[in-house]
């Protein structure tokens, strides 16, 4: 099937796509992006913010001695800037209290006042006045000391011993585990998830970029009329195959370098990621997502290599670009949607589905154990796909490849298919 | 005369329009061959056909008794009249992938694309990109990639056209050289004063259909019979009322007048000398391309707007 004029087509595509601007910037600017991302993360994680004075204002004064403790043993008291007062007033006292520190707070010399009124014996609700009150990291910390002194209080006088009180005081840990077909049961955090959403996004960019690519140098070459020299020496099928594979493998090598920067990122950051966003990238996911982008790859690019032989210039062949468009977005939007649950019932079908299963199904397989026939079933799909399309694609090609001037109608193309070409 | 190469019987329509209508000519061996018509007539229609890039309707092209297949399209040499090349593509890098595709490639080849770079003045630009060239030297280029893999068979769809001056004698040149080296070479135009003086053969079509085809010296000899071309100065308007003129018809430097006999040419010459025209030069038994084809094809275009076609 490979004669010399396909490989000198797709030499000349792999030649002129890999080292094209929009292909190096696209490949390497998008890993570029995931690192700087990750690293800033981490970075943001590491600094300091700012010293932050806190009040802390109990209404019962009895209370004041065993928060002060409980607090400043703390490792987020002890090991970062965070200063507290301790302070006992009655509520409405309070309020006083507060008008009179308001410039403070609004100036942010005080980051915020914390008030725990009596009431909270019993309900457990905690006030906080601050500038900025919604303050997520500050809660979070301060949630277990706080219910710690309320509970030790509360069963004071209650007859518990220390386990029982421990007991009590814990809250709850929600551990997730992955039951697969491996003998191991593991804990799985959300890696698993960003890789899910990862895979999705890089496949659903690449089918895109590479895609358009295509389009429009199908595009230059009907518009620059450089396709009648070519097909003076190609038939127009060796020519739509070699742009096509051109194109497959430029594609190929961009998700190759993307997943393998990827396995580089998380195996050299594991310290920086936290235990949580640890991701497991099965070698079986890899080796199943390159080979189906691949197929998925010749599939789409057909498609985008008709359309552009359809029209003359890119303006005509965005509204014929459309419908494809919507053959990459809804995939890309139900790969989103199975991340909250992969066991939706759409889930499996439009892992399988033809076009769909390219982006659905590597998401899918991050989350959940796919079956193999299911992966085979999807591959396969895909294939036969490719060869039903092939002929009608081929067909319009080359009618469309050498028809110039207005923008044709739809119902022309279609009359295309019966020509004798 | 061998015909290696012969045109049976192509038709080929598009929707309702009949672009080619059963055409049919020879190509004689080591000869330039014109296929000359006006715009839409049907030439580069044809010219498709022969080169695969459409399938006829019906009829067939035959190369040595055989169905033309790829290996003709290996020994051809095609410069469409609709010209591109990939702009962002180097000269050198042009030249060598199309090569590639006639399945030429190697140092031999690349030698020789440094020879016709040279040849052509363009070697110091040959690592230049294509959209950098001259509207000219783009044209080189394109043409030198249509002889690079030394085809035996070129194929010229309206060659002159955009070239200036001192490029048409270039590629004028470059044919009769070829021809010299015993190439075949088809040349398509509208320009019927450079078919004339180049080619050999001529096959004129119209409408989709042939009307004339043969050795250009015998069609003009069977034309010529009753006419003089002449170049003079003065005054020649008594001749419209002589009986024995049929038709005047000035071409600008030189007039075509038809007799009615062939006999009377000597009465012509007299005529005009009594009448003290200065005759520059006398021209009997002449006639252009032009001429020709004018009365071919003008015959029926009175009475019905030629359309245009697909071409």
């Amino acid at each position: 099937m490979l004669n010399y004029r396909i490989l000198a087509v797709l030499k000349r595509e792999l030649k002129e796509r890999l080292f094209s601007k929009a292909f190096i910037i696209t490949t390497f600017l998008i890993p570029g992006l995931m690192i700087f991302v990750v690293g800033l993360q981490v970075l943001l994680r590491s600094t300091e913010s700012k010293n932050l004075n806190f009040e802390f204002i109990t209404e019962d004064q009895k209370l004041i001695d065993r928060f002060k403790k409980e607090l400043l043993q703390s490792d987020f008291v002890t090991k970062r800037n965070y200063n507290f007062n301790f302070y006992s007033m009655s509520k409405e006292k309070l309020y006083e209290y507060i008008q009179k520190k308001r410039n403070e707070i609004t100036e942010e010399k005080l980051t915020g006042i914390i008030f725990i009124p009596s009431s909270t014996l019993k309900d457990k609700r905690v006030e906080y006045y601050s500038k900025s009150p919604q303050n997520l990291t500050l809660s979070r910390e301060l949630e277990e000391p706080i219910n710690k002194v309320l509970v030790d209080v509360y069963f004071m006088n209650k007859a518990l011993s220390q386990e029982e009180l421990n007991f009590v005081r814990k809250g709850i840990d929600f551990s997730g585990f992955k039951v697969s077909k491996d003998e191991n049961i593991k804990k799985e955090g959300y890696g698993n998830l960003i890789l899910a959403y990862v895979f999705s996004l890089l496949l659903y960019i690449s089918l895109l970029v590479i895609g358009q690519l295509t389009m429009q140098s199908v595009i230059e070459e009907k518009s620059n009329r450089i396709v009648e020299i070519v097909l003076s020496s190609v038939n127009p099928k060796e020519l739509m195959i070699g742009k096509i594979l051109g194109a497959s493998i430029t594609g190929l090598v961009q998700m190759g370098i993307w997943i393998f920067t990827i396995i580089g990122i998380t195996s050299f950051s594991w310290v920086m990621l936290p235990e949580d966003l640890i991701m497991t990238i099965d070698p079986k996911i890899v080796a199943y997502v390159l080979l189906s982008f691949f197929i998925g790859l010749v599939l789409f690019i057909s498609l985008f290599a008709t359309i552009g032989a359809i029209f003359d210039n890119p303006q005509d062949a965005s509204s014929g670009i459309a419908p494809i468009i919507m053959l990459i977005i809804v995939p890309f939007f139900i790969a989103i949607s199975i991340m909250e649950d992969p066991n939706k019932p759409y889930a499996e079908i439009a892992s399988m589905l033809p076009f769909f299963s390219v982006i659905v199904m590597p998401s899918r397989m991050s989350l959940v154990d796919v079956p193999n026939w299911q992966l085979f079933v999807s591959i396969l799909l895909n294939i036969l796909s490719i060869f039903a399309l092939f002929p009608i694609a081929g067909k319009i090609y080359r009618v469309g490849i050498l028809v110039t001037g207005k923008k044709p109608k739809w119902s022309e193309v279609i009359r295309w298919l019966k020509y004798k070409y | 005369m061998t015909y290696s190469l012969e045109v049976k019987n192509l038709t080929k329509r598009f929707g309702n329009i009949l672009a080619v209508d059963n055409v049919s000519f020879e190509v004689p061996d080591g000869s330039i061959f014109g296929l000359i018509g006006r715009n839409g007539a049907g030439k580069t229609t044809t010219i498709r056909m022969m080169m695969g890039i459409y399938l006829p309707d019906s009829g067939e092209i035959i190369l040595n008794g055989a169905k033309i297949g790829q290996d003709f399209k290996n020994k051809v040499g095609y410069l469409p009249e609709e010209r591109g090349l990939y702009k962002k593509m180097k000269v050198m890098d042009t030249l060598l992938y199309f090569a590639e595709l006639k399945g030429k490639f190697g140092k031999e080849i690349i030698k020789k694309a440094e020879e016709y770079l040279k040849k052509f003045e363009l070697y110091d630009r040959r690592f230049s990109k294509i959209e950098d060239l001259s509207k000219g030297n783009q044209q080189k280029v394109q043409f030198i990639t249509t002889i690079l893999h030394d085809p035996d068979f070129i194929i010229l769809d309206e060659p002159f056209s955009g070239l200036d001056p001192i490029n048409t004698n270039l590629l004028k040149d470059i044919i009769l050289e070829m021809r010299q080296k015993g190439k075949v070479i088809i040349l398509s135009t509208h320009l019927i004063d450079y078919a004339e003086k180049m080619c050999d053969y001529v096959a004129m079509i119209n409408q989709g259909k042939i009307i004339l085809k043969g050795p250009l010296k015998e069609i003009k000899s069977k034309y010529s019979q009753k006419n003089v071309s002449l170049t003079y100065e003065g005054d020649i308007s008594f001749l419209k009322e002589n009986p024995m003129i049929e038709k005047i018809e000035n071409f600008g430097n030189t007039t075509g007048i038809r007799i009615k006999e062939p006999h009377q040419v000597q009465q012509l010459l007299k005529l005009l000398v009594d009448r003290n025209v200065v005759i520059k030069q006398f021209n009997a038994n002449d006639i252009s391309l032009y001429e020709i084809f004018i009365e071919l094809a003008g015959k029926d275009e009175n009475n019905k707007k030629i359309e245009s076609l697909i071409c």
